[in-house]
């Protein structure tokens, strides 16, 4: 008998295949377009909870936001709906709510409504968050104009968030300054979405990393894309973690980053607007879309061959968003 | 600890003189040439750097038998799935073993219909577990050298409670592959001897492919300009019409090898005849637990039940073929279609060391 296993919540190739077959969801968008309106939810599972850069609450509101801003909008209104074992500290459970007002104010998001339930003693790893969101579609941003030699660009360096978790959860001690770059991108995304750029896609590559992102961006796509492993950026911590671990910092989680691709003669001045903020200090044009490999990721290595990057399976790192 | 920087051994102007180096070596040979490793590692790396991209078109890479799950037999793994089904016990393995098929099921299988199996990452990992564990544990241990020297040492060195066994699928690689060179199933031009694998048995122990076989052979670690040096110090050898062994993984491989994992695997295992998947049985490649240690020992203390009719392949796979480098998995018919990771029908589509796998990971159709 068929069973959920943890891979299909690994975003990945099968959870995919989750939501197509048995939730027979045409399109898997994280966020759906109503009118000017964007709406989107996700539920945060994180082990541990708190970690390096951030906890379960700062995920919960960034994770939401970003979603918004990934279809265009200004995100606007935020629920939020805690489920709790009992026995959890109450003091961790005001530093998450704590963390979630800060992050909701750093994003100019209110968390206007929520609902709380508590579970029995050892039926949740302490408590599990979901956030849903309401934005006004500035300009909607939905990947259909996507061609052939559009500019691919991402917001800095790949991989850390994925890499800070194991490392703190499995106290590999690899790296003592890396930590999850987990963050709202209102700042950041704002000024790159009023802008008149022909900006034609952003997704933040969470689970999965920058591999299923690229991936998602071409399923089913008559053009593929290509990047350069070279112009990646990749903190040097995490080259060297995944170079010991066996897992590329393509396919590592990112919780403060995005994938853009805009028109060809747009690339510079978009690169332009993201370095502008703080969260795009390391922004950098990574490749572009072509008609060569349709449905397929093609990574230039920096020894110039060539390989595809695949849709990740399943995720080599379990409930880390 | 000493550190080494790994992005020296991936350096592209290296990378590129190493290249044009074995271009030009290349160049004098007077025929093309088949280069065989003997480690899943390396086919990761050859088709994480494209290294094969790198190459002239005379000289090829295949990958031999270096995936210690691959060559796992059916027969062990039907015979503890057996017994995890029948009786009231533990068993513990690694993650790669999973999923690899038996002649009915694999172990993840077994897990739905009941059985108590549990991943784990090492040796130690399992012996932790036992700790803890209110029935009696067992540890499907596979792996070569490699994972035999660590298995050897934990028997021998640290305190293990009363409910920890361990069933040996143990296999030692330098008489496997002697014996499949001599039987001429594999055939090659030059050989890398494998990094992890020689870090334990050291090199001297593959002088006799040398004498026996005028193969030339050179260790190579794991970065794509440890690959390329191996190929170009073989194409040298073969050159020179000298062959010999050459250690290009100097950092971590020395000839004698290391004695005290040495010791620990001569002091707790002996050497006696396996079955290899799909290629049969080898003499004096099997670690078997000493006498001393049958107290440890799975297969005196529990009823295990070997069938003899086990199934190494199923219908239309040619692993069997891919781990001798016979053939290239995309040979394979079922190979990327009825054969994906997700649903692995053959031994070498499931390990992160097995060829099907790597070339599936690394998008070659």
């Amino acid at each position: 008998m068929n069973k959920i296993t943890l891979d299909h919540g690994s975003g990945g190739k099968l959870t995919l295949e989750l939501i197509e077959t048995v939730f027979k969801a045409k399109n898997g968008l994280d966020s759906a377009i109503i009118e000017d309106i964007a709406f989107t939810t996700d539920s945060h599972s994180i082990n541990p909870l708190f970690f390096k850069g951030g906890n379960i609450g700062k995920l919960s509101v960034s994770g939401t936001v970003n979603d918004l801003l990934c279809v265009g909008a200004r995100p606007l209104y935020l629920s939020s709906a805690f489920i709790i074992e009992a026995g959890f500290d109450m003091e961790k459970l005001e530093k998450i709510v704590e963390s979630m007002t800060k992050e909701a104010e750093n994003a100019n998001v209110k968390i206007v409504c929520g609902d709380t339930k508590v579970v029995e003693n050892g039926k949740c790893d302490g408590v599990y968050i979901n956030t849903s969101g309401i934005g006004k579609i500035i300009k909607p941003i939905d990947g259909q104009g996507v061609k052939d030699k559009d500019v691919v660009i991402v917001s800095g360096t790949v991989g850390d968030h994925g890499f800070a978790i194991l490392n703190e959860r499995e106290n590999l001690n690899l790296s003592s300054s890396l930590k999850s770059d987990v963050s709202n991108l209102t700042h950041l995304l704002v000024p790159l979405i009023e802008s008149e750029l022909d900006i034609k896609f952003i997704r933040d590559p969470t689970r999965g990393g920058l591999a299923m992102c690229l991936n998602e961006l071409c399923y089913n796509r008559d053009f593929g894309v290509e990047i350069y492993e070279e112009g990646i950026p990749t903190r040097e911590d995490v080259r060297v973690m995944s170079e010991i671990l066996g897992i590329e910092p393509y396919y590592s989680a990112n919780e403060g980053k995005v994938v853009i691709v805009s028109s060809k003669e747009d690339a510079d001045k978009a690169l332009h607007i993201l370095k502008q903020s703080e969260l795009g200090k390391n922004a950098a044009i990574i490749g572009k879309i072509t008609k060569d490999n349709p449905k397929k990721v093609v990574l230039h290595t920096k020894f110039d061959t060539k390989r595809i990057l695949k849709m990740p399976i399943a995720d080599k790192m379990p409930r880390i968003c | 600890m000493k550190t080494v920087n790994l992005e020296l051994f991936n350096n592209p102007n290296t990378v590129n003189k190493l290249s044009i180096a074995i271009k030009n070596e290349s160049e004098k040979l007077n025929k093309p040439i088949k280069i065989m490793h003997i480690c899943g590692t390396h086919e990761n790396s050859i088709v994480r750097y494209g290294i094969r991209d790198l190459l002239p078109k005379s000289i090829t890479v295949i990958a031999g038998p270096g995936c210690p799950v691959c060559v796992t037999s059916s027969k062990d793994i039907d015979a503890v799935i057996n017994l995890s089904l029948k009786k009231n016990v533990k068993i513990l393995t690694f993650g790669d073993m999973l999923k690899v098929p038996g002649t009915e099921m694999s172990f993840y299988k077994a897990k739905s219909l009941g059985a108590d199996i549990k991943m784990v990452y090492s040796v130690f990992d399992a012996i932790e577990l036992a700790r803890s564990a209110s029935k009696p544990c067992i540890f499907f241990a596979c792996g070569f050298e490699t994972t035999a020297a660590p298995t050897a040492s934990a028997l021998r060195d640290i305190n293990i409670p009363d409910n920890f066994f361990i069933y040996s699928a143990h296999k030692y690689t330098p008489n496997g592959v002697y014996a499949l060179l001599k039987s001429g199933k594999i055939n090659m031009d030059g050989l890398i001897l494998p990094g992890h694998a020689s870090a334990i048995s050291g090199l001297k122990v593959y002088e006799r492919f040398v004498e026996d076989f005028n193969i030339p052979c050179a260790s190579a670690g794991f970065e794509s300009v440890d690959v390329l040096l191996s190929v170009l110090l073989i194409i040298k050898q073969i050159n020179n019409k000298k062959p010999k062994i050459e250690n290009g993984y100097k950092r971590v491989v020395n000839y004698e090898g290391n004695k005290n994992a040495q010791k620990a695997l001569e002091d707790i295992f002996y050497l006696t005849n396996a079955v290899w998947r799909g290629l049969g049985n080898i003499d004096l490649t099997g670690y078997e637990l000493r006498k001393e240690y049958a107290r440890f020992d799975a297969k005196k203390q529990f009823d295990i039940v070997y069938s003899d009719n086990y199934i190494e392949h199923q219908k239309g796979c040619r692993c069997n073929e891919v781990i001798l480098g016979n053939i290239n998995p995309t040979q394979c018919p079922l190979y990327a279609k009825l054969c994906t990771p997700q649903n692995p029908v053959g031994p070498c589509m499931v390990s992160d060391e097995g060829t099907c796998k790597n070339w599936y990971d690394g998008g070659i159709e």
